[in-house]
């Protein structure tokens, strides 16, 4: 097909030659129709998705935009903040000591070791400041997620109708990828930490809400039917047995949400989220390798301490003990 | 203490289809046939008296957890109703009670044993047992005096702080049992309770059962599989077929006279000699094998056809008075006195040089053991100590092989 037509005129142009050429030439025509039909089926509809979103986005922006910045930003900040002072007001060396304790008690004393290494590491590589910022982010974006998450799980686990509400959902929210939510944030947010961290919260909460719905009700019917039947209510039932025995499931949760997190924490650096994160950006963007790769081994040691902790405490969760039968 | 009536269970999408088949008495299989329901339990009638031990028995799939869990309505019967003698409210119908009054009645008047324990794993077990006690809303410490005292019941006193999955299956069960009985309820409902452990600790455990039931005296629904359980427990069975009750007495009431060829089944099978008594295998006093040998100083003797040599003297209202052999007084003793002392075995030679006598409901495996101090028949005397009838061989060993009464 040798020069094809304008993009306008090829969308369209098949309607109105069956429509006027009927009698003539109806063969002809027909043949010509079935023709485009085949090779160029999509010009016949022009679905606006692009401009919808826009639309919406641009809806929610405006709708919205007052109410975030005065309701949602400044607990977000403030939980940030505070973490951060927090974080960055223990002594570099009393930090190394008290993950060192904190690894050996959640997991073993191999891991309490390796928290030690890994961190030193991160000091020694000068970005000490920057890997507390990161995990400053990181804690305050789980704190969140947890905060929303649980819940959320919790009426998933009891009513189907929510959970089915739900599910797409989550599909939407963990398959969207991650740069996507930038956009929006921004826009709602402006730039910095905040929308970030708002980014964050959407995209690591998804694990949450769908493994404590899953721990809850993958609990063995036969310790409920004993609760029911010594006369537990409903919300006894909730947390004398339910919640205790899918705590190593909601651990589970817990600890992918840290992991999608962290990744998601350092995306964040190219709307203006401090950190690890940042380190990489500004190292790409000046072709700086070096500065890049230490931003880069920073945030994997941070996540394999964070990952090896998590999955610690999560072994020793009450309702582990169920599994040993 | 608890009545059934007609308490029906139909599993399926429209449960109300299959009741008028079941008043037309079409079995399980024909209504799942017709109407695509299963019948869990079909018109279940019972009344369980207060302190006694009644025992469900039957197959596997016949509707037992079904209808227990109806009871205490984890499951809600389809229809008919259960009346339950409330020790402040007087009767009530468990069928008709809603959430709140069902919750109180599951707190402080029924309990529960699952056959496979159901113990919180995440729990010790001091806090296993005193679970229902928790619900119940009772202080911490007292919860943890109390569950430590059924704990030294069950014989696991030091055992308070480990998790159930230290313990072994019949330890965890006497857990269960604990947890059960720590809440004062006056019902306890066992499912299964001991078909997941090991033969011999399931007898251990029913040992353990009788005896604490001998001290507590609750009021037990006991589910079984196993006949030989349900009359080592039960003071009354029934016996289920196909979610139908099809019939209830005492264990030596459906050991000797079983009803239905299903029941005879099982029945044949079972040891009887824990079960079958005096008064159903003696040779009852009326009978024509009784031969009247006159009468001296106001006792009247007689014998048995079979053996002539052999006197029983009876005075006027009946009692024994003495036993003679080839017309020599021999001595008459308690059969268990004799038990008691096994030390005193004689020689065989000498086991006719004595004379026994049993009450009514002395069982068949005791009056086996007394052949080994007299071969003399064992005299059946009731209350009273007026004669019933006499147990010689012939009658043991028909009641062993044939479970039945004697040959008339
Ligand atoms: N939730 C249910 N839905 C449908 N059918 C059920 C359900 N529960 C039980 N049934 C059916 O009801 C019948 C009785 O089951 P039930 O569990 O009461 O038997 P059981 O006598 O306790 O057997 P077992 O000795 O194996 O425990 C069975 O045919 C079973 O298939
Ligand atoms: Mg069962």
């Amino acid at each position: 097909m040798p020069n094809p037509p304008p993009a306008r005129y090829r969308r369209w142009h098949a309607v109105p030659i069956i429509q006027q050429n009927w009698g003539s030439n109806r063969m002809g025509e027909l043949v010509e129709f079935l023709r485009v039909l085949m090779t160029d089926p999509f010009g016949f509809i022009d679905l606006p998705v692009r401009q919808v979103i826009t639309d919406i986005v641009n809806w929610i922006v405006a709708t919205f935009r007052d109410f975030s910045r005065t309701y949602i930003s400044p607990p977000v900040r403030g939980v940030m903040n505070g973490v951060q002072w927090g974080l960055s007001s223990v002594p570099p060396g009393a930090f190394i000591l008290a993950t060192f304790v904190l690894g050996w008690w959640a997991a073993s004393w191999r891991v309490g070791v390796f928290s030690v290494i890994a961190f030193a590491l991160i000091g020694f590589m000068g970005v000490w400041d920057q890997m507390i910022i990161t995990l400053s982010l990181v804690v305050t974006a789980v704190f969140f997620c947890v905060l929303i998450g649980l819940p959320l799980g919790i009426l998933s686990s009891r009513s189907d109708r929510f959970y089915g509400f739900m599910r797409p959902v989550l599909d939407i929210m963990q398959t969207t990828p991650p740069f996507v939510y930038l956009v929006p944030a921004v826009m709602l947010f402006s730039i910095g930490n905040v929308p970030g961290l708002i980014a964050t919260i959407v995209f690591a909460m998804p694990p949450v809400i769908r493994l404590t719905n899953l721990g809850i009700r993958h609990v063995n019917p036969e310790f409920i039917e004993a609760a029911v039947a010594f006369g537990s209510t409903k919300r006894q039932i909730l947390w004398k047995v339910q919640f205790p025995l899918a705590m190593p499931t909601i651990m589970a949760g817990l600890n992918q949400t840290i992991m999608l997190a962290l990744s998601m924490v350092v995306i964040a650096a190219i709307i203006g989220a401090g950190g690890l994160g940042l380190e990489v950006y500004a190292g790409l963007e000046r072709l700086n390798i070096g500065q890049a790769f230490v931003g880069g081994i920073g945030i994997v040691l941070l996540a394999m301490v964070l990952d090896r902790i998590t999955q610690g405490l999560g072994e020793k969760a009450p309702g582990v003990r169920d599994r040993g039968e | 203490m608890i009545r059934a009536e007609n308490v029906t269970k139909i599993f399926g999408s429209d449960p109300e289809s299959a009741i008028p088949l079941l008043e037309e008495n079409k079995t399980k299989d024909e209504i799942r046939e017709l109407t695509g329901q299963t019948v869990g339990v079909n018109k279940a009638s019972f009344d369980i008296q207060q302190g006694e031990v009644f025992a469900i028995m039957g197959l596997s799939g016949c509707g037992k957890s079904t209808l227990i869990r109806c009871i205490n309505r984890i499951i809600d019967p389809t229809a008919g109703h259960i009346f339950f003698k409330h020790p402040e409210r007087g009767e009530v119908d468990i069928t008709q009670l809603d959430e709140e009054a069902l919750r109180t009645l599951r707190k402080q008047n029924m309990s529960m044993v699952f056959q496979h324990f159901a113990l919180l794993p995440h729990r010790t077990v001091l806090s296993n047992v005193g679970y229902g006690m928790e619900i119940q809303g009772r202080g911490r410490r007292d919860r943890q005096k109390a569950a430590q005292r059924v704990l030294d019941m069950v014989g696991l006193g030091p055992w308070g702080s480990s998790y159930p999955s230290e313990l072994s299956g019949g330890m965890q069960q006497r857990v269960g049992l604990a947890r059960g009985l720590a809440t004062d309820a006056e019902v306890l409902l066992m499912d299964e309770p001991f078909s997941a452990l090991d033969p011999l600790i399931k007898v251990d455990m029913q040992q353990e059962l009788t005896r604490i039931q001998r001290e507590l005296h609750r009021t037990i629904l006991f589910i079984t599989h196993d006949l030989d359980e349900a009359m080592r427990i039960g003071d009354h069975i029934a016996i289920m077929e196909d979610g139908k009750i099809v019939q209830i007495g005492s264990p030596e009431q459906i050991l000797v006279n079983p009803r239905t060829e299903y029941v005879a089944k099982f029945v044949e099978h079972a040891d009887p000699t824990g079960v079958i008594t005096a008064s159903t295998i003696a040779l009852p006093l009326d009978s024509d094998k009784f031969v009247s040998g006159g009468e001296r100083d106001g006792i009247s003797y007689l014998h048995r056809q079979d053996l002539p040599n052999v006197r029983y003297g009876m005075d006027r209202e009946g009692r024994l008075h003495d036993v003679q052999l080839d017309g020599q007084d021999v001595p008459v003793r308690r059969l268990e006195e004799v038990l008691e002392d096994e030390s005193a075995r004689p020689a065989s030679s000498e086991r006719t040089g004595l004379a026994l006598t049993c009450g009514e409901d002395a069982v068949l495996r005791h009056i086996l053991r007394s052949r080994l101090h007299s071969t003399l028949p064992v005299v059946v005397t009731n209350g009273d100590g007026r004669i019933r009838g006499l147990i010689d061989d012939p009658e043991l060993i028909n009641g062993i092989l044939e479970k039945r009464g004697h040959i008339p």
